[in-house]
């Protein structure tokens, strides 16, 4: 594959997948690109809430042979590694038995770009990057078009990015509480009922990327066709940043939950992943209930992550590979994510949405870079999906694949319940154009 | 990939068939050339490669600020990932792209350092006049910014800029404020964050460089920052565009302190030293392992480089045979010498007669290439093979498990457990490759600590390299010291620094030409340098060109995209 066919992935694939007309509503031309023309209406709820899509990540996989739950159906128990999402039972779907259908190359990357991209990774082991555009970014195309943030990336412990606009297009995660505090609720950000004016350097800032637009314009029309995609994507970024400001000059959406938190603490000890944690989420939660986003990844931990849980002897990933037997400190270990994962989902369901929670108005996949640590394995994904996507998610039950599925047929459920309308989802083994129907509500 | 140079086949470009390599152990030749015939790589006619627009790395910027506002201005330091291509972030630089929470952060960095740059402390350093006069925007804007896009701006583009402090100074009020929007179009601009190349005359096809590209090549190449105003002199002038102008400023910036930044940030990027900033060590296991080891690696490492390449101007090659080294007193304690200097790092060397020699026997190398808990002589044979003999070795196959047995009585060294594995079907194919270069090394430690035993048991240190057998560590860098494939590797390294890609087919005879010209001068870097910016494949670029293939993964079965 030629780097010119790498830049053209992206746009390739937004023109296949959403297909026609509606190419122009997602990317527009660049003469278009401060017509500020708001994509098409994100899905809602029956009773009125916009519909959210989050991943959550994190990394070497889980103790497979005691992941998956007895029973199926209504009637599966949380216990062992998903105990600690009991309380939450009634508002997830656990999906087993799935497949990632990918030449297992590089481990822990080939999986987990398998899971969340649809594609094989690009690059060599050590100097690889996620093969396409993330689940989350192709969706913040889709449904995030209406908001001031089209995604929003938090993390904990990210050695390396995890959400990509493209092959060799990282998008960092945000691990700093107070970098992340400033961004969403520092200057500009104004809660329901403030009736402030906007501050005239908004517009200003908007004026110099007008400058910078003008100048990048003129630049792309005299680079090689390869520079000139590069330089494009880098003008969607432009483009993305003045729509933020933008919104800024808006009155803020009417939402009775949204409320400026209080600035993260300088002094709190945050080498706890937990307590790191606990303060990125509520900081994403507030930036979901004030609709200032509709579409996250948050990344717990990613490949190789190698820290030392309460109660264990050795960093995760080594115990992965060199805990003995049965790993009952691997198994302690998620099951402590699981407990980090269970405090997320109870931020989401402690915010009121009209008769239910901002937890019933998100779709969540939960997911992992590998299946088993230990051997890097692509079968018996892990799968989690919290959040009933405002009815449209058959959620309170575990849904087995007997038959060794592909696990892009769960990515593409996901994508068109929270309303975009996919075609197919993957390339080559991984593609895949069917849903999983027992999951549709 | 297909196997496309003379000069690097068959071990030096391809992809190792790794049965085959192990079976012929066929070292690379350098090719059919007579050495007897020294030809000026300046005079070796190529059609040119495509140029390459690239980001300017994390460092680049930092650079790039502190030559225009002050040494002192607080820049961020990582504001967006690099990724490394082809063995380098150089390459990367040129295939990634800005996200869109990148541009979110050049933003915020642009107008926070103009705030600095305006402030009274830094203002004088560089603003040529009183921002209260109707015409000083202008001027500022005209001045600071041939610094900043390295090339004079257009009236158009002045009359942009300039309407933004205009704009600002209506609705603020404060001339000072005002400014800082100019100053935050300038540093946005992809003129800045990028070094664009589009060529003298791009329409018909090959061409020259501008002055202002090859000033900006040849800069970032050196320096690892923007060209100063001496250098932007001779573009404007259009002395640069000559052989002997463009080789008096590679002299002059070569024997500028700055050229140290350029050799280090090269080879720190080569060697892939940024890692040791995350370095993982079970402090449990290794007794040395702090915060300051990895930090301090890379500058032993980087100080024996920067001592070869400037106070000794010497082969290059000695990198692996020198017993002369730079450390510290963190070092000193993991190589049980006393420390040169009680505070800081001091000259000092390896022990005549110890297994520790040049670059491979420091930390650096050591550390970097093993586990957290171990040593990988997996991972230290294959860095060899891919980073310093350009090689490339295939990934390991699907779903394999990589786990090797537990330390028992039966095996008690890393070799006895490795041999144990290799005897899993598929494995031993291309463990062959690396793994008998890496065993060599097995009494240094996971991070570098000299070893005669493992869990009670004699460690045997024997190993090969390409038909060399060796014993120990210091034979195995003579080896290397000896490897044909070695500075064909440096060269070939070096070029896709300067050119942000590999070479292409087209341009190999420049880099043939480079080679031979390297080894008839000694092997030294100053004067590989200063051929390499004559050759053409640096000079001139061909923008109908599309850049070639990076290595890939599974990738091609991705082509197409999505349905």
């Amino acid at each position: 594959m030629t780097r010119a066919q790498h830049q053209l992935t992206r746009r390739t694939m937004l023109r296949g997948l959403f297909g026609g007309a509606a190419v122009s509503v997602m990317l527009p031309p660049f003469e278009s690109l401060f017509g500020l023309t708001r994509p098409a209406a994100a899905a809602l709820s029956p009773d009125g809430f916009p519909i959210r899509f989050g991943l959550y990540v994190w990394g070497n996989g889980v103790n497979t042979p005691t992941w998956t739950p007895a029973a199926t159906g209504a009637d599966w128990v949380p216990t062992g590694q998903l105990a600690p999402l009991a309380g939450h039972k009634s508002r997830l779907a656990v999906v087993t038995g799935y497949e990632v259908r990918v030449a297992n190359v590089i481990p822990h990357y080939s999986t987990l770009s398998a899971m969340i991209t649809g594609r094989p990774p690009a690059g060599t082991d050590g100097n690889e990057s996620m093969g396409g555009p993330t689940i989350d970014q192709v969706l913040g195309q889709e449904i995030g078009g209406d908001t001031r943030f089209r995604t929003l990336e938090t993390g904990v412990r990210v050695r390396q990015p995890v959400s990509h606009n493209d092959a060799w297009a990282p998008n960092p995660s945000e691990v700093d509480p107070a970098a992340l505090f400033e961004r969403l609720f520092g200057v500009g950000f104004r809660a329901p009922g403030d009736d402030t004016p906007p501050d005239p350097r908004i517009g200003l800032r908007r004026s110099v990327l007008d400058v910078v637009t003008d100048q990048a314009r003129d630049l792309a029309g005299k680079l090689n066709p390869a520079d000139k995609r590069r330089l494009e994507q880098h003008l969607d970024g432009v483009r993305e940043l003045e729509l933020r400001l933008a919104r800024l000059l808006e009155d803020p959406p009417d939402l009775e939950a949204c409320v400026r938190p209080s600035e993260p603490a300088s002094a709190t000890d945050r080498s706890d992943p937990f307590v790191l944690n606990n303060e990125v989420a509520d900081l994403l939660v507030m930036a979901l209930a004030c609709d200032q986003t509709r579409v996250f990844s948050h990344v717990f931990s990613t490949s190789l992550d190698n820290h030392v849980y309460t109660g264990t002897d050795a960093g995760h990933h080594r115990l992965t590979h060199d805990e003995p037997g049965d790993q009952p400190q691997v198994e302690a270990i998620v099951t402590q994510i699981m407990t980090g994962f269970s405090s997320f989902l109870d931020k989401l369901a402690a915010i009121p949405e009209g008769e239910g929670t901002l937890l019933d108005n998100c779709c969540i996949l939960g997911t992992s870079d590998v299946s088993l640590g230990k051997t890097h394995s692509a079968d018996e994904y892990p799968i989690v999906i919290a959040g009933g996507a405002g009815g449209r998610i058959a959620v309170g039950q575990h849904v087995r694949s007997t038959r060794r599925e592909n696990a892009s047929d769960v990515t593409l459920t996901l994508a068109r319940a929270v309303g975009a309308n996919l075609p197919s989802w993957g390339t080559g083994d991984m593609r895949s154009t069917t849903t999983v129907s027992a999951l549709e509500a | 990939m297909r196997s496309r140079s003379r000069l690097l086949a068959p071990a030096a470009r391809g992809v190792l068939a790794c049965a085959w390599l192990a079976a012929c152990g066929d070292p690379a030749q350098p090719g059919d050339t007579d050495p007897g015939v020294i030809v000026d790589p300046a005079s070796v006619e190529v059609a040119p490669g495509p140029p390459v627009t690239r980001r300017l790395t994390n460092a680049q910027y930092v650079r790039a600020v502190h030559a225009l506002f002050g040494p002192d201005i607080t820049v961020p330091a990582e504001i967006e990932p690099e990724l490394r291509v082809d063995g380098q972030k150089a390459v990367g630089a040129g295939v990634t792209v800005i996200s869109p929470r990148g541009v979110e952060r050049y933003e915020q960095a642009a107008f926070n350092i103009a705030k600095q740059a305006l402030s009274e402390e830094y203002r004088a350093g560089w603003l040529p006049c009183d921002l209260t006069a109707a015409d000083c925007p202008r001027t500022a804007l005209e001045q600071v910014g041939l610094r900043a896009w390295r090339r004079p701006l257009t009236e158009a583009e002045l009359d942009a800029l300039t309407g933004l402090v205009d704009a600002a100074r209506a609705a603020l009020g404060d001339p000072v404020e005002a400014m800082q929007f100019g100053l935050a179009g300038l540093l946005q601009s992809p003129y800045f964050l990028m070094r664009p190349e589009i060529g003298a005359d791009p329409a018909a096809g090959a061409t020259d460089l501008t002055a202002w590209e090859l000033a900006t090549r040849l800069a970032f190449l050196l320096w690892d920052a923007p060209p100063d105003q001496a250098l932007l002199d001779a573009a404007a002038s259009g002395a640069l565009l000559t052989p002997d102008g463009l080789d008096a400023e590679a002299i002059r910036m070569l024997d500028d302190p700055r050229a140290r930044d350029g050799v280090r940030a090269w080879f720190a990027d080569w060697l892939a030293l940024d890692k040791l900033d995350s370095l993982e060590k079970d402090a449990a296991l290794f007794i040395h392992m702090s915060d300051r080891v990895g930090p301090a690696a890379r500058e032993e490492t980087l100080r024996t480089i920067e001592d070869l390449v400037f106070e000794q101007d010497t082969d290059l090659r000695t990198m692996y045979t020198t017993r002369r080294t730079f450390i510290d007193r963190t070092l000193a304690a993991i190589y049980g010498i006393k420390a040169p200097e009680r505070d800081g790092f001091g000259e000092a060397s390896f022990p005549e007669g110890s297994d520790r020699v040049g670059i491979l026997g420091q930390v650096a190398y050591l550390a970097n290439h093993s586990h957290s808990t171990s040593t990988s002589p997996t991972l230290r044979g294959a860095f060899l093979r891919e980073s310093l003999l350009c090689q490339v070795v295939p990934d390991p196959p699907a779903g394999v498990n990589t786990a090797i047995p537990e330390a028992s009585e039966e095996a008690p060294t890393l070799r006895d457990r490795v041999e144990a594995h290799m005897n899993v079907e598929g494995c031993a194919a291309c463990h062959t490759l690396f793994d008998p270069m890496g065993l060599a090394m097995e009494r240094f430690d996971g991070l570098g600590v000299y070893r005669e035993t493992e869990n009670g048991a004699p460690i045997d240190a024997s190993g090969e390299l390409d038909g060399v057998q060796v014993t120990g560590l210091t034979d195995l860098a003579q080896a290397m010291a000896d490897h044909p494939a070695v500075p064909i590797c440096t060269v070939e390294q070096l070029s896709r620094r300067a050119l942000g890609r590999r070479p292409t087919e087209a341009e190999e005879p420049a880099v043939e030409a480079l080679v031979q010209a390297y080894a008839a001068r000694g092997h030294r870097l100053k004067p590989l340098l200063l051929d390499l910016v004559q050759t053409q494949a640096f000079r001139r670029v061909d923008p109908s060109q599309a850049v070639e293939s990076t290595p890939e993964s599974g990738d091609a079965a991705g082509t197409g995209g999505a349905e």
